[in-house]
């Protein structure tokens, strides 16, 4: 099967329970939102394709899985990862808080060079607003991410979050492929490359002796 | 309920978040049981956990049971690059197993990995070389694994290539059904009787006996055939050997399963210990954070016993645990050059000696669970003594003076107790197997899974994220008819969309 992308992009989503990161999460991937999904049955990850620079680029975003909420993330969630979106809601003290939590959880889990960005969700509530939007300007500056607020529930700013992340994973990447070759990866085993082999086609694949 | 109180009631708890009970709570969260997965350490895995250095070093300093020994033996001098410190400063880079393995390429894990949809969740790097270990010269050579290998190798002279191909071909071809000339008197003799008369040399009986089929010396030759087509079967899915390995250490693949049950809804806490357990009626009642939780079923790990579960008496004979685990950290590697081409990468050799010999397996950066520079080495075997005296005898080979490991660590994984009382609805998984691949601990899960839910299927595939439609969404976009039936009933989420 022919490659229908340039890039693939491994982006999670980071948060209290109830920021919205499952609600932003669809609102890129679907264009959709939705209340009723408080947890996220069997919703693992969501795939959009976009197009930056004239290359395509396949970015799938990781849920939690709602093993956030007694802080259980596997290690295993961060593996790979190359883009942190860490969201909190504007209108919950604690989440934004928090968030200075789940940057050490990255720092101890997840690769040193992994690009992040932070997200102040449910901008739309503006009248019930407790985090004012410079102090999560200032959170941004003192770690050194970019920040935008957002409304998954209005479809503000979600979109270009996404793209802005990706954008920062693609230049990082391509300065590092020009300095030097690509670094080894490993291998998915899947059901694609199982119809790789026969198991009779061990004496086959190579010729005589 | 404030927001960290759990649900009241559950399906299923499960206690410990080791290899075989993730299993367990992933199937069930996957049948659309309610899980609660609780561990009362503050990590997962239990006896299947990685650590990184310090967390390691912590870990078996705290852990009486494990008769762990630490000694470092770095070179501290102003020119060394790897002093203690520069090596505790990269300790975010170890990923060191408390239980390491090897998959075959089409082994039981694997298998399940992929039917299941698990695979998703863990990559892997196909170990690089198969070594064994050549007596006459004291060194780790290489085994050829394919054709190619046979007949590139400097090792083995043209007439030893042959006798190889010709051996590991009547191997592959062999037949219960018409069982050849040459196997017919060896059967039901040992293995190595059959290889010594086929009039093979000292180089190749050492490879198909200790690297290839793996068998102890008393094997009988009808399990030298099965473990030889086992391995020749393995070959050529993925790189150059039947094997891989999980990326960043065996302690993700517990995880994997756990990921799953909470994909399904699976709740989980760690650093929980329960307390008062009770069975009543069809019922089970435990304590935990001062809130009392009732739940039909309670599976847990061996190396998680709830004391209320103890009993005065010996209940069962179990096989789990007695583990003598040695771990190693070098900065030249074992082995040639030739061996850790590009800066090694996954090398496994098979020692024989009494009591099944040790498994060995060398780690370079690019397996994800050491930094660069510097190789992770494991050493398993069963137990009998100290964990230190029980390796000697691999490590005094090994380990010669330019392989001089800085860091050292010995240490027992116990054998589970056997005093453990359990009813219909409480279940017990085993500990860690002195086995190369998951066999064992995953036959264990299923049939812990079939003891509390017979009539339902084991891990069934997972609905890949484009396949999962939500309401609101375009039901056209794909076409229903082509969803399976578990996926249908799946998706019937709540139609009621109250807006906040």
């Amino acid at each position: 099967m022919a490659k229908t992308y340039d890039y693939l992009f491994k982006l999670l989503l980071i948060g209290d329970s109830g920021v919205g990161k499952t609600c932003i999460l669809f609102r890129f991937s679907e264009d959709a939102f939705n209340t009723t999904f408080i947890s996220t049955i069997g919703i693992d990850f969501k795939i959009r394709t976009i197009e930056l620079d004239g290359k395509k680029i396949k970015l799938q975003i990781w849920d939690t899985a709602g093993q956030e909420r007694f802080r259980t993330i596997t290690t295993a969630y961060y593996r790979g990862a190359m883009g942190i979106m860490l969201v909190y809601d504007i209108t919950q003290e604690k989440s934004f808080e928090n968030i200075k939590n789940w940057i050490r959880n990255i720092e101890e889990n997840a690769s040193s060079d992994v690009e992040k960005m932070l997200l102040g969700n449910k901008c739309e509530l503006n009248d019930k607003r407790q985090v004012s939007k410079e102090r999560g300007q200032q959170l941004a500056v003192e770690y050194g991410i970019k920040f935008i607020e957002t409304s998954a529930k209005s479809s503000i700013n979600v979109e270009e979050a996404f793209l802005t992340l990706a954008s920062d994973i693609k230049a990082k990447m391509e300065k590092r492929m020009e300095s030097s070759n690509p670094p080894k990866g490993g291998v998915h085993v899947s059901k694609a490359s199982d119809s790789t082999r026969k198991p009779e086609s061990w004496l086959s694949r190579c010729s005589l002796l | 309920m404030g927001e960290n109180s759990l649900p009241g009631e559950f399906d299923l708890l499960v206690q410990g978040t080791g290899f075989t009970e993730s299993i367990v709570a992933a199937a069930a969260s996957r049948i659309g049981k309610t899980v609660l997965h609780i561990d009362s350490n503050e990590y997962y895995g239990g006896q299947w956990a990685s650590f990184n250095l310090e967390g390691f070093q912590k870990h078996l300093s705290e852990s009486p049971n494990f008769q762990a020994t630490q000694n470092w033996n770095t070179d501290e001098s102003e020119t060394s690059e790897w002093t203690k410190e520069n090596i505790l400063k990269t300790s975010r880079r170890f990923s060191i197993d408390l239980t390491p393995k090897l998959l075959f390429s089409r082994g039981k894990l694997v298998k399940l990995l992929i039917s299941s949809n698990i695979c998703r969740y863990a990559e892997f790097r196909a170990a690089d070389n198969v070594c064994t270990f050549e007596e006459s010269t004291s060194s780790l050579k290489s085994v050829p694994c394919s054709r190619t290998d046979v007949f590139n190798s400097k090792d083995l002279t043209i007439i030893e290539k042959r006798l190889l191909m010709k051996l590991l071909n009547s191997f592959l071809n062999y037949k219960d059904e018409e069982v050849p000339e040459e196997f017919k008197n060896y059967l039901g003799k040992p293995f190595l009787e059959f290889l010594k008369f086929q009039r093979l040399t000292p180089k190749i009986i050492n490879n198909v006996m200790n690297s290839i089929s793996m068998c102890d010396e008393d094997a009988l030759l009808e399990e030298g055939i099965e473990k030889t087509k086992n391995f020749l079967l393995n070959l050529g899915f993925y790189g150059n050997t039947p094997f891989l390995f999980p990326m960043y250490g065996c302690g993700e693949i517990p995880q994997c399963f756990c990921r799953l049950c909470a994909v399904f809804g699976g709740v989980y806490c760690l650093k929980k210990p329960i307390s008062k357990i009770e069975e009543k009626d069809d019922e089970i009642s435990f304590t935990t954070d001062n809130q009392v939780i009732k739940a039909k079923k309670l599976v847990f790990g061996s190396s998680n016993i709830p004391e209320e579960l103890l009993s005065s008496e010996k209940k069962t004979d179990h096989c789990c645990g007695g583990l003598s685990r040695g771990v190693f950290i070098l900065e030249k590697p074992l082995g040639s050059e030739e061996l850790n081409s590009g800066g090694g990468g996954v090398n496994f050799l098979k020692l024989p000696g009494g009591n099944g010999g040790a498994f060995i397996l060398q780690l370079s950066h690019y397996s994800g669970t050491c930094p660069k520079g510097l190789h992770l080495v494991h050493i398993t075997s069963k137990s009998s003594s100290t964990p230190s005296d029980d390796l000697q005898p691999f490590v005094e080979k090994l380990f010669t003076d330019e392989h001089k490991p800085l860091y050292t660590a010995y240490f027992t994984l116990p054998s589970c107790s056997s005093k453990v009382s359990t009813t219909e609805n409480i279940v017990e998984c085993c500990g860690t197997f002195f086995e190369l691949d998951y066999d064992k601990s995953i036959e264990n899960a299923e049939m812990v899974f079939k003891k509390l839910y017979p009539d339902e299927e084991f891990l069934p595939r997972a609905p890949d994220p484009e396949e999962i439609i939500i309401e609101n969404e375009d039901p056209t976009a794909i076409s229903e008819h082509t969803l399976p039936e578990d996926l249908k009933a799946q998706l019937l989420l709540e139609e009621s969309s109250k807006e906040v």
